[in-house]
């Protein structure tokens, strides 16, 4: 407030404007599910993981698909401890600099903001697909479909659909609750329909190679070597990805305190159920072999659906392409704004230059963020696109280890912040270190055991530059050049690395307000 | 009395400003900043980020302080960041709740030659609003024109009606001690009709007797001029009359408004593309102001 103000005394009309604009539409709980479910977009994560999981760890996929959702929770806990003490745009990046410092909290933010910005990437590879296929089914010409394996054609449409969700996200606009409803049913309804289709074939005895359900995929201890383990539940991080939203919107939740919990659980117990129906349907219907359309056909298995949806659904395969472009679609416009807040954050404490700060002052949207995070992504798409055989699997293992790696740093972050305060109710034993302590480890695990495997040249998909991994080299190639923008920016913008702008501390220090909403 | 002025960190947002100025310069009127936000309860794809919303609402705060620290000193300003569905639903609310008087907003970008390009934002408030709503065109808040109030327009329709508007008009003209010109726009867009060779003869001295009508009733204090501007158009006839770059129309709201609300009509609309100085619309039956009348 100016010097100004004070000639002008805050009238009653003046602090009735001045109230916040909660109130009247907050989200209930099934508006919360909805915006759960939307995020995570179960129709275009199972398309894009299946295939690679089943690389991984063949039919055990169920198995591993139930646990790679523990080390989420847990680490979700944590998220939601540190979220509520200090809510802030630039999440995983301003509570790791708080608990760690400067440095790791830079490479926190860049872990995110890479993770998010290959995933644009992958989002907007698999519209594409989907795209062409729709158009396919539309016109019953198979040969458009063919479209999406020229890569200048793919390229090019995939930077239309980029430069779609970034004037979206620029202006923001924003659909309907009652679209938002309808776009979540109509995917879950075509997944289960999906799921049923293919059982049906199963017991007609025409599926294509019809592998009987047996126990053992449910058990997790039955997969091969621990690499393979490591892999797949790696693979599995990532689709449950973006499910932590239901458990940190609290704030805007309305009804009793519960909601975003029980808003949460039945988000997750929903994907859950799905991914586990799916998942058996297609292992049973399709087997894991190589043939045409085994699962474990390395054509296929970069985006599952696009291939089996024809054999299974026959004419009504057209339903499977409009709800995973639709899913795809949301998904798209809910990822462009995490890189874009955390990039923002960076800007505003000064890891970055602070034009990532400005917010557009018409759309109050971080309009620069915006537009930086999809050039990246495009540009990446499309160098991936022309050196890797099968980009789309690439991209989703690369994924999944900058998921570990800044997940577990924000876990750690967690448990390392509110280190005063661990024993002091059994509550914050639980929630503050205990469950981000283990879900920290499980991931730091995970990622280094990527690491060192993906070096490999038959690792995932066995796309390799010079016998080393592609995804190896990716990741590397991520995390140096974070390093090396970091020192960069450490020269150009001492100030935040010497903790001058967002300041190093401990749960309850003074500098907590700085990041924190006052309650 | 008190204007709402719709403020965003754009020319379009300091365009309203200075007309805000220049309007609070002539009538002593404060003037209430309103910056509207997006409602955090609206729906969203991705869930309200609280930390976000802090942010946004600092950052505005930021935007609102620096335009209050431009308006004149001799003026009262007030910041406000008000949360709505619409910018014009805030600002409709926010006129509610400070019973302002008068609405004040820049007109988009992208109009030509700086004239007025409405938004749908504008659009919207122009279509729904309870108070007059002034215009201010295009980079009319560059500096330098800064100039007061030199002379009100009233356009006066061809058919009888506009009581609510000409008393504003006496009321803005009083208040700013400025002269008061009244104007009737005729439009014929066909071709002479060779049946009727005095159409625009006739149509003009209808005008020209509206006005007559309008002059009679007009206080003797007023300094006051009239004109009839015909043209194939009605935009036409807007071009064809001289405008003082300091001066201010005022047009009415049309007869499809319901009683006391804005509702654009399409004489104003066409006059809206091609006037280069503020307007400002008054709508039907309003007890309106821009100085105090009675």
């Amino acid at each position: 407030m100016t010097a100004r103000d004070t000639t002008n005394p805050p009238t009653a009309a003046t602090a009735a404007l001045s109230k916040k604009g909660l109130g009247a539409g907050t989200v209930g709980l099934v508006g919360a599910i909805v915006i759960g479910i939307s995020c995570i977009a179960p129709a275009y994560t199972l398309t894009g993981a299946l295939g690679p999981t089943v690389a991984e760890v063949g039919t055990h996929v169920p198995a591993i698909f139930l646990v790679g959702f523990i080390p989420m929770l847990l680490v979700a806990f944590g998220y939601r401890e540190l979220n509520s003490r200090m809510p802030d745009s630039g999440t995983s990046f301003t509570w790791a600099t708080r608990a760690f410092g400067p440095w790791i909290g830079w490479m926190a933010g860049w872990g995110l903001i890479a993770a998010t910005i290959v995933v644009l990437s992958n989002l907007a590879g698999i519209a594409v697909d989907f795209f062409y296929l729709m158009l396919s089914q539309i016109f019953q010409n198979p040969s458009i479909a063919e479209l999406t394996t020229n890569p200048f054609i793919n390229v090019i449409t995939c930077l239309a659909f980029m430069l779609g969700a970034t004037l979206i996200s620029y202006r923001d606009m924003q659909t309907t609750q009652k679209l938002q409803y309808v776009l979540v049913g109509f995917q879950l309804l075509v997944m289960v329909f999906f799921g049923i289709v293919a059982f049906i074939h199963v017991g007609a005895g025409d599926a294509f190679d019809a592998l009987p359900i047996s126990l053992d995929w449910f058990n997790p201890f039955a997969v091969g070597s621990f690499s393979a383990f490591a892999a797949g539940l790696s693979l599995s991080i990532f689709i449950f990805w973006g499910w932590d939203v239901t458990l940190t919107m609290s704030e805007e939740t309305k009804g009793s305190a519960s909601t975003p919990g029980r808003a949460a659980t039945a988000t997750v117990v929903i994907i859950v159920v799905l991914y586990l129906f799916l998942s058996v349907a297609l292992i049973n219907y399709a087997g894991t072999g190589t043939g045409e359309f085994g699962l474990g056909n390395e054509e296929i298995q970069g985006n599952v659906f696009f291939s089996l949806a024809g054999p299974i659904l026959g004419p009504l395969a057209i339903l499977v392409s409009i709800a995973v472009l639709s899913s795809s679609a949301a998904s798209l416009q809910s990822t462009f704004v995490s890189p874009a807040r955390t990039l923002l954050a960076m800007g505003h404490y000064g890891a970055l230059s602070p034009k990532f700060s400005k917010v557009h002052p018409k759309f109050f949207t971080p309009g620069y963020a915006t537009i930086v995070s999809s050039i990246v992504a495009s540009v990446f798409y499309t160098v991936m696109r022309f050196i890797s055989e099968d980009v789309l699997w690439d991209t989703i293992t690369t994924l999944g280890m900058l998921i570990c790696f800044y997940y577990g740093l924000t876990a750690f972050a967690c448990v390392w912040y509110f280190r005063k305060q661990w024993f002091s109710s059994a509550r914050n034993f639980f929630f503050q270190f205990f469950s981000p302590l283990v879900g920290g480890l499980i991931l730091g695990v995970l990622f280094f055991t990527t690491i060192i495997e993906s070096a490999n040249p038959d690792y995932g998909s066995g796309s390799n530059i010079g016998g080393v991994g592609l995804v190896f080299i990716l990741g590397m190639t991520i995390i140096v050049l974070g390093i090396v923008i970091m020192l960069v920016q450490s020269r150009l913008r001492p100030d935040f690395f010497k903790n001058r702008t967002l300041a190093r501390g401990i749960a309850g220090d003074s500098n907590e307000a700085e990041a924190a909403l006052p309650e | 009395m008190r204007y709402v002025v719709g403020y965003t960190d754009t020319s379009s947002g300091r365009d309203a400003l200075a007309l805000a100025v220049r309007l609070a310069r002539t009538t002593g009127a404060r003037l209430d900043l309103v910056l509207v936000l997006a409602n955090e309860a609206r729906p969203t794809l991705v869930p309200a980020d609280p930390g976000y919303e802090k942010f946004l609402r600092e950052t505005a705060e930021g935007w609102l302080a620096q335009a209050v620290a431009a308006v004149p000193a001799d003026l009262q300003a007030t910041p406000h960041v008000v949360y709505a569905e619409s910018p014009s639903d805030g600002l409709l609310e926010a006129v509610e709740t400070l019973k302002a008087e008068l609405v004040v907003i820049g007109a988009a970008r992208g109009g030509i030659l700086g004239r007025f390009s409405l938004g749908s934002d504008a659009n919207a408030l122009l279509h729904s609003a309870t108070v007059p709503v002034a215009l201010a065109p295009d980079r009319s808040g560059e500096p330098g024109t800064d100039a007061p109030i030199s002379r009100v327009t009233c356009a006066i329709g061809t058919r009888p009606g506009a009581d609510e508007l000409l008393a504003a008009a006496i009321g803005a003209t009083r208040r700013g001690g400025v002269p008061l010109r009244l104007v009737s726009l005729v439009a014929l867009d066909r071709p002479a009709d060779p049946a009727h060779p005095d159409a625009v003869a006739r149509a003009e001295a209808h005008a020209a007797s509206v006005l007559e009508e309008a002059l009679s009733h007009l206080p003797a204090d007023i300094a006051v001029t009239s004109e009839v501007a015909s043209g194939h158009r009605i935009e036409d006839a807007v071009t064809t009359l001289e405008w003082d770059p300091a001066e201010i129309v005022l047009i009415g709201s049309s007869r499809l408004a319901q009683p006391k609300h804005l509702f654009l009509g399409s004489t104003a609309a066409k006059m809206l593309r091609e006037l280069p100085v503020p307007m400002v619309v008054v709508p039907r039956d309003s007890s309106f102001t821009i100085g105090d009348l009675s």
